[in-house]
């Protein structure tokens, strides 16, 4: 217990202290939340009608990015089943990292999924015990559970390994393995439940085909260990935490096959929607070219395709890809691609056209983007502190001292 | 390590099967809700509530056929100067065309029902006793069951109506049945029913669509 | 009802009570809690305050348990009249009126079904607005839970030609009308979706909503196929001189901003005999409401001898909203 006392109150001193470009960011990051937090007090206070939602599309910028993170969340532990069980270590430094993505991805997750929420204060009535929950029918409240219980699990672990090297202690391999195995497994089961949401409705076809959890697993697969790569280019940058070329590489292959077969289930997936068109697949014809002159989609969704294209042929080429700069541009393009694929290419056009053909369209409003980056900025700010503790103990500054 | 991944595939397979029981077991049952319909029907049935008190101070009348019965309104009473004898002291061919600058007796009903070569006020009003309507064959019928003058042509309406496809129950749902009679929507001398502007504009629905 | 159902229903209900004085335990802690913590942060100065008035007080601890009471599903009979207790005087004391919440349950040997003759229908929306009176529709949004479609003949049942908009002399040249509405499927999407259980199924077959424990995620209105339900986008506003004073705690008392609402076949009229006020406005006779457990009832008859059909019965929600033409 002292040990933990200890820990934090050291943690915290490291997360409190850094240099004038960490201060610049944190304050920065503070400011985009106080800004997000006014937005959200007005949509709390006025109700969602602030937003650019409707009941034509009542699901819009919030769970698309919900539905994203997921897939980063998911992603981010993948990098954890190379480093423990094929005992490589190279991966072994990106994981600590990749964990602490995982957490703050997760955080992020459930904070859009509160703010999307008509009566946050209500929320309570999901509490088995107090409240009811609807297990086992609901898809969501299955999301529910494996959310928080993937959170729960992404915090134990890491942190039982970051405590044992604080004092200098190897951590136990029988401890903690099993963590990390429920974790693998966890991180496909919490993406293809949060796909299992949509692909589960009858009432909306573009979302009701068996390609949804696959896809939605290749997508989070190039977009998360791509947004990694990212990070650990920032840490390179500007902390003793140094990461070898060798894991990065290897990391870009993970996300260079997942961005090929991504392609590959689009390609599947377009060919049954417009190889002979059913009544079904006017959704994706909304999507892709627009109907009845409304085009709202249409420039976001050829981006994402071409953005992606672009990535996917870049990590393809072997000169390329091992090519630090090319990478990262790769790995940007391939991340943005990503996200309008699963934002506004996935969750809006489910809803357009509504269920008797009726064409609403879908703009977010300013308080809805508000309050969006300033989630994104407190994923940032998280992620921040989280990496800042675990590398300060990983390369040997946080130690526990006996006083 | 080969333990682990044993424990950890069986509890994910304990975990699916969960969520296969429980659900939905009232549905299975049924194919269908005409199954659940068929099953479940009662041949007789008691309401605590009873449709002639949501209808109070209407007065009623029976209609019984082989296969139905329910009840109409009275009609008579909402009449205008019923009974028409009141008046009509005399039969109409005695009436006609004794002073013909005077304002004819119902100048203001237009027949705009079928066309004159098939329906005239004969058709349906006698000539003598107008206190009845009649049949195509002159028998006399009652202005409380005015529904057989019009099922002589109208058939397939009155057969719906009979079986509750076509007309407007009154009082409610629950029995017994009561039903609006062809004249409740109809009006006899003019049975089409108007074409006019829809009670409502839904701005907001236009400006979200827009 | 035969003797083994009774048993079933019986222990259902000692499960029942168990889980719900269980769940009363928890909730009271959790409410002692949050009322500490609230009373730390202090915004609930109000409530604890010397200085507010004694009806204050009251007004707001009625409001507080109101906020921890449960899902009206699985609350006893008194916890049910309690609730409605507090919320008709929470409604007196907020406007001076008064308001008559009923909490009828469903009649034995009853299955509601509605058919729609679109030979009939002549696009009149008297029956919008009859539904917007009798369940209090939020006026600003002008929510609506019916749609009427005007369609161009020579296209089939082609909603994606259809307007539900229109405003023009009706019924059109070369245009017929058809109504939606909550379909009140006997395998309803939406039940099953929602995480708390804050829609179900009557057993006399209406889909219902608690307004006070859904949670607003619109989980139940992606999963609709038929345009069903509404969100409350907005704070929800009826003039006080057109609220519906006759209300069901489970149809159209009114609303709060954030919840979900639907057609209820108007609740608080079908369970007492009458008809839904939609059936009793249309002036052509198109929509028809009755028991389908009755062999003797119009609407069986209707189903056994008119040519009927459902919208979207491929997706095999089974509404109990059929359709027919003369």
């Amino acid at each position: 217990m002292k040990v933990f006392i200890q820990f934090f109150k050291d943690s915290l001193e490291e997360v409190t202290s850094g240099s004038r470009v960490y201060h610049l960011w944190m304050a920065f990051l503070t400011l985009v939340m106080l800004i997000g937090s006014y937005c959200y007090y007005i949509q709390v206070d006025q109700g969602l009608i602030v937003t650019g939602m409707s009941d034509g599309v009542s699901w819009g910028l919030y769970i698309s990015n919900f539905t994203f993170l997921v897939g980063i969340a998911a992603a981010a532990v993948m990098l954890v089943l190379p480093a423990y069980i094929f005992k490589d270590i190279d991966f072994k430094q990106a994981v600590l990292i990749g964990e602490g993505l995982a957490v703050s991805a997760l955080v992020m997750c459930l904070a859009f999924v509160v703010v999307d929420v008509g009566g946050p204060a209500n929320l309570w009535h999901v509490i088995p015990g107090i409240g009811v929950l609807n297990f086992p029918n609901s898809m969501l409240s299955w999301d529910i559970i494996v959310l928080n219980g993937y959170l729960f699990i992404n915090i134990t672990i890491p942190l039982y390994i970051l405590i044992n090297v604080y004092q200098n202690k190897e951590p136990k391999k029988n401890i903690y393995l099993p963590g990390v195995f429920i974790s693998v497994f966890w991180a496909v089961s919490i993406h293809m439940v949060t796909a299992f949401l949509y692909q589960g409705l009858q009432a909306r076809p573009f979302w009701n085909t068996a390609l949804l959890g696959p896809r939605f697993l290749a997508s989070a697969f190039a977009a998360g260990p791509a947004l990694i790569i990212l990070i650990l280019t920032v840490i390179n940058k500007f902390t003793l935490f140094k990461v070898e070329n060798k894991t990065v590489n290897k990391i870009a292959i993970i996300v260079a096959v997942a961005a090929q077969i991504n392609i590959i289930m689009l390609i599947s997936e377009l060919f049954k929607e417009f190889y002979f068109p059913t009544h079904h697949s006017i959704s994706a014809h909304y999507l892709f070219f627009g109907l009845e002159g409304k085009t709202a989609l249409v420039p976001w969704i050829w981006t994402s395709i071409i953005l992606n294209v672009i990535a996917t042929v870049m990590l393809t080429i072997h000169k390329i890809r091992t090519n630090k700069k090319f990478l990262l541009v790769a790995c940007i393009i391939l991340f943005i691609g990503i996200w309008i694929e699963k934002g506004f290419g996935l969750i809006v056009p489910g809803f357009i056209p509504g269920q008797w053909g009726e064409i609403t369209e879908y703009t977010p409003s300013f308080i809805e983007i508000g309050v969006t980056v300033s989630i994104w900025a407190m994923g940032a700010f998280i992620f921040t502190v989280l990496a800042k503790t675990g590398i300060a103990v990983e390369t040997g500054k946080l130690r526990f001292a006996k006083k | 390590m080969n333990n682990y991944i044993k424990i950890i595939s069986l509890s994910f397979l304990v975990g699916l099967v969960s969520c296969s029981s429980n659900q939905e077991k009232e549905n299975h049952k049924y194919h269908g809700v005409i199954e659940k319909i068929k099953d479940l029907e009662k041949d007789s049935i008691t309401y605590a509530v009873n449709s002639t008190d949501l209808v109070e101070n209407m007065q009623l009348i029976s209609v019984e056929t082989k296969e139905v019965s329910f009840f109409i309104p009275e009609r008579k009473s909402k009449i205008k100067s019923f009974q028409c004898s009141e008046c009509h002291t005399k039969s109409i061919p005695e009436l006609k065309f004794k002073n013909l600058t005077a304002k004819k007796a119902h100048w203001n009903i237009e027949l705009n029902h079928a066309t004159s070569e098939v329906l005239t006020c004969n058709s349906c009003h006698p000539t003598q006793n107008l206190n009845h309507l009649k049949s195509n064959l002159n028998a006399e019928i009652d202005f409380n069951q005015s529904y057989k003058v019009c099922a002589q042509c109208h058939s397939s309406e009155y057969k719906d109506w009979l079986g509750g496809a076509h007309g407007k129950r009154l009082g409610g749902w629950i029995n017994p049945r009561i039903a609006a009679t062809c004249v409740d929507c109809h009006n006899p001398h003019s049975p089409k029913f108007e074409s006019r502007f829809p009670s409502r504009l839904n701005t907001k629905k236009i400006e979200e669509r827009r | 009802m035969s003797k083994k159902e009774n048993k079933n229903v019986e222990n259902s209900q000692n499960t029942w009570h168990q889980i719900t004085s269980e769940n009363t335990d928890r909730r009271s802690a959790l409410k002692k809690i949050t009322a500490g913590l609230v009373a730390g942060v202090g915004i609930a100065s109000t409530s604890c305050s010397v200085f507010s008035e004694d009806h204050e007080k009251e007004a707001s601890q009625m409001s507080w348990d109101e906020f921890f009471k449960k899902n009206y599903k699985i609350m006893s009979d008194e916890e049910r009249v309690q609730t409605i207790q507090r919320l008709e005087s929470l409604y007196e004391k907020k406007t001076g009126n008064t308001i008559n919440i009923s909490h009828q349950g469903p009649m034995e040997d009853v299955l509601y079904g509605y058919v729609f003759n679109i030979s009939k229908c002549q696009g009149y929306m008297d029956c919008v607005n009859a539904c917007i009176e009798e369940n209090n529709q939020d006026r600003d949004s002008q929510m609506q839970y019916i749609r009427i479609h005007q369609i161009e003949k020579g296209h089939g049942f082609n909603f994606e030609k259809a307007e539900d908009n229109y405003y023009n002399e009706v019924p059109a040249n070369n245009h017929f009308y058809i109504g939606t509405q909550c379909f009140h499927c006997e395998n309803p999407p939406c039940v099953s979706v929602c995480p708390t259980e804050a829609t179900w199924k009557e057993k006399d077959g209406i889909v219902v909503v608690d307004y006070d424990w859904c949670i607003g995620c619109r989980y139940c209105s992606a999963s609709c196929p038929y345009d069903g339900r509404r969100f409350n986008w907005g704070q929800p506003h009826v003039p006080e001189e057109e609220v519906n004073k006759n209300q069901h705690y489970l149809g159209n008392r009114l609303r709060k901003k954030g919840v979900m609402e639907k057609c209820t076949f108007c609740i608080q009229r079908s369970r007492s005999g009458q008809n839904p006020a939609c059936v009793d406005a249309c002036p052509t006779g198109a929509r028809k409401f009755g028991n389908l457990l009755d062999p003797k009832s119009e609407i069986r008859w209707i189903l056994e001898n008119k040519k009927v059909f459902r919208l979207k019965e491929d997706l095999g929600t089974e509404p109990k909203f059929w359709y027919y033409m003369d």
